[in-house]
């Protein structure tokens, strides 16, 4: 599997080689083989999404080209607000695109545990959107998939915090800021990833009452066709580490 | 127009070579247009192949009647001694000049085809008499296969000053040796070769022809190209920021003067807005590499 620019950017300038490693959000598993071919000593994937552990086992652990991947990654389908890993035992931390799926409350709670599980000196690299701007089309797209999430669960599935919030936010939890960077300037939301926002906003209208789950579902399908993909927005990369 | 050192040959390249394979598709009346609209620009590096159908006749007038401003490239597929001698008399004869500034292998594909050039009796004998004749001046090579062999082009063949080989945002996202073409552009840098980038614009691979019959595809390129400006636009400017010395403009004529424009307009692309086209393009599929001619 190839592994993005983004994660081996955001890993180029982080110390990886030989250290315990979490990925904190696993999604398909493209962090996790970026810190395994930066030579991570272990990788802790965690993730609550059952189909993103098992692909995350088969693109990166059954990869013929990361033969030693089984004995070093460590798939954990669990809730990373109680991340089954005792205190004080990873050294560098990744939330790759994780914040923006978690809320002020979900994230605050995961903050405090990644905090709970980090060594001191422990890095960590924050990689996620930008609000995008007001004019972006796929505003509208995801407008329509936190209404169909607040309506069926009363939380957002979305939502997208500024770079200066998690600086300082994590700041506040005690990680020193190391540095900034730009991943991508623009973000190309694909047909694909537009397609999937789409569905994940069918899948939350179904479980709300159909008078208005119907009308939210048939909007999402035509935002995202019309929409097609757009390149708008920025994603960018924190590193911050604790006192040794 | 931007230009860069071609190598070692003492020509400074712009950062846009004309294909003049676009030229085939077009009468010659069209065609002579196309080279002063082209040459209107300010490029200076044209690149043409006998392969090209009607390319070498139909550049032929205008690249006489301007030769002192365009730098030539011309190719032979012929990988022999003799076969090489003839296809340089025949381009020299259908295009009407003395002198061809860049003689390049053309479409290396295979190993054995590398084994049989650099032999004795092999295509790179004519290429270095004719050097020695003063009818090429510099020796070049192109492929849009493996860069392995490409590479091992670049070990065996010494006096090789220039190669020509695929490079975009589909290709630079795949990690796999089979792309690397990044790994040929380092080593290229490394040993002062002049790079020429093609397959810039590729999107990707034409739908199977039952599903989409040959005649009925709208450019002809062997490959999907990009096509819409924004998208033209993105596209050279990440192949010219990449480190190559110059992007070789696509095959189809429709495509030309967006491209011209991109180029003229070139000011370098930031790492970010790279990472982009990359990431946009990740799961896409890549026409190359690809053996085409066997």
């Amino acid at each position: 599997m190839d592994v993005p620019r983004t994660v081996t950017t955001a890993l180029a300038d982080r110390p990886v080689e030989g250290r315990r490693c979490l990925e904190a959000g696993a999604g398909v598993g493209n962090t996790s083989a970026g810190l395994l071919d930066a030579g991570a000593a272990r990788v802790y994937a965690v993730t609550n999404d059952r189909d993103h552990a098992r692909r995350t086992r088969e693109r990166v652990a059954d990869d013929s080209a990361r033969s030693d991947a089984p004995h070093r990654l460590a798939v954990l389908d669990a809730d990373l607000r109680a991340i089954p890993l005792p205190d004080d035992t990873i050294d560098l931390i990744t939330a790759h695109g994780l914040c923006n799926v978690l809320d002020p409350a979900a994230l605050s709670t995961v903050a405090d545990e990644l905090r709970r599980v980090a060594v001191p000196g422990c890095h960590l690299v924050v990689d996620d959107y930008e609000p995008p701007p007001d004019d972006a089309a796929v505003r509208d797209l995801f407008a329509v998939e936190n209404a169909a999430a607040e309506l069926a669960t009363g939380r957002p599935a979305l939502t997208f915090y500024p770079a200066s919030f998690l600086r300082r936010f994590f700041a506040g939890d005690g990680w020193h800021f190391d540095r900034e960077q730009t991943l991508l300037d623009p973000v190309p939301w694909t047909t694909d990833h537009l397609s999937a926002h789409a569905d994940a906003a069918t899948a939350f209208a179904g479980d709300c009452d159909v008078a208005v789950g119907d009308p939210l579902t048939g909007r999402a399908d035509r935002l995202a066709t019309e929409i097609g993909s757009e390149s708008v927005g920025r994603m960018y990369s924190l590193a911050f580490r604790l006192s040794g | 127009m931007e230009t860069r050192p071609l190598g070692t040959t003492g020509h400074d390249s712009t950062v846009m070579t004309f294909g003049t394979i676009a030229l085939n598709w077009l009468e010659q009346e069209g065609a002579n247009q196309m080279v002063e609209h082209v040459l209107d620009y300010g490029v200076n590096h044209f690149d043409v192949a006998p392969m090209y159908g009607d390319a070498e006749l139909k550049l032929g007038p205008k690249l006489r009647q301007h030769r002192e401003e365009i730098f030539l490239g011309c190719k032979t597929e012929k990988r022999s001694y003799e076969g090489a001698w003839q296809r340089l008399d025949e381009s020299l004869d259908r295009l009407g000049v003395e002198k061809i500034d860049l003689y390049q292998v053309h479409g290396l594909e295979y190993d054995d085809e590398l084994d049989e050039i650099t032999a004795d009796d092999g295509a790179l004998r004519a290429f270095r008499e004719a050097k020695e004749q003063g009818i090429v001046d510099h020796i070049g090579l192109t492929s849009h296969s493996r860069p392995d062999l490409i590479i091992d082009a670049i070990d065996r063949i010494d006096d090789l000053e220039s190669l020509m080989f695929p490079l975009n945002p589909v290709v630079a996202g795949k990690d796999d040796g089979e792309h690397d073409y990044e790994a040929v552009l380092q080593r290229a840098n490394e040993e002062d070769i002049g790079t020429l980038g093609i397959k810039a614009f590729a999107d990707g691979s034409w739908p199977d022809t039952d599903e989409l019959p040959e005649r009925d595809r709208p450019f002809c390129n062997w490959y999907r190209p990009v096509c819409a400006p924004d998208e033209i636009r993105d596209r050279f400017d990440f192949a010219a920021s990449q480190g190559l010395t110059s992007v070789v403009s696509a095959g189809d004529p429709k495509l030309v003067t967006m491209i011209l424009e991109a180029a003229a307009d070139y000011d370098g692309m930031d790492e970010a807005a790279q990472r982009s086209l990359i990431e946009g393009s990740r799961h896409d599929d890549s026409p190359v590499p690809e053996q085409l001619h066997h």
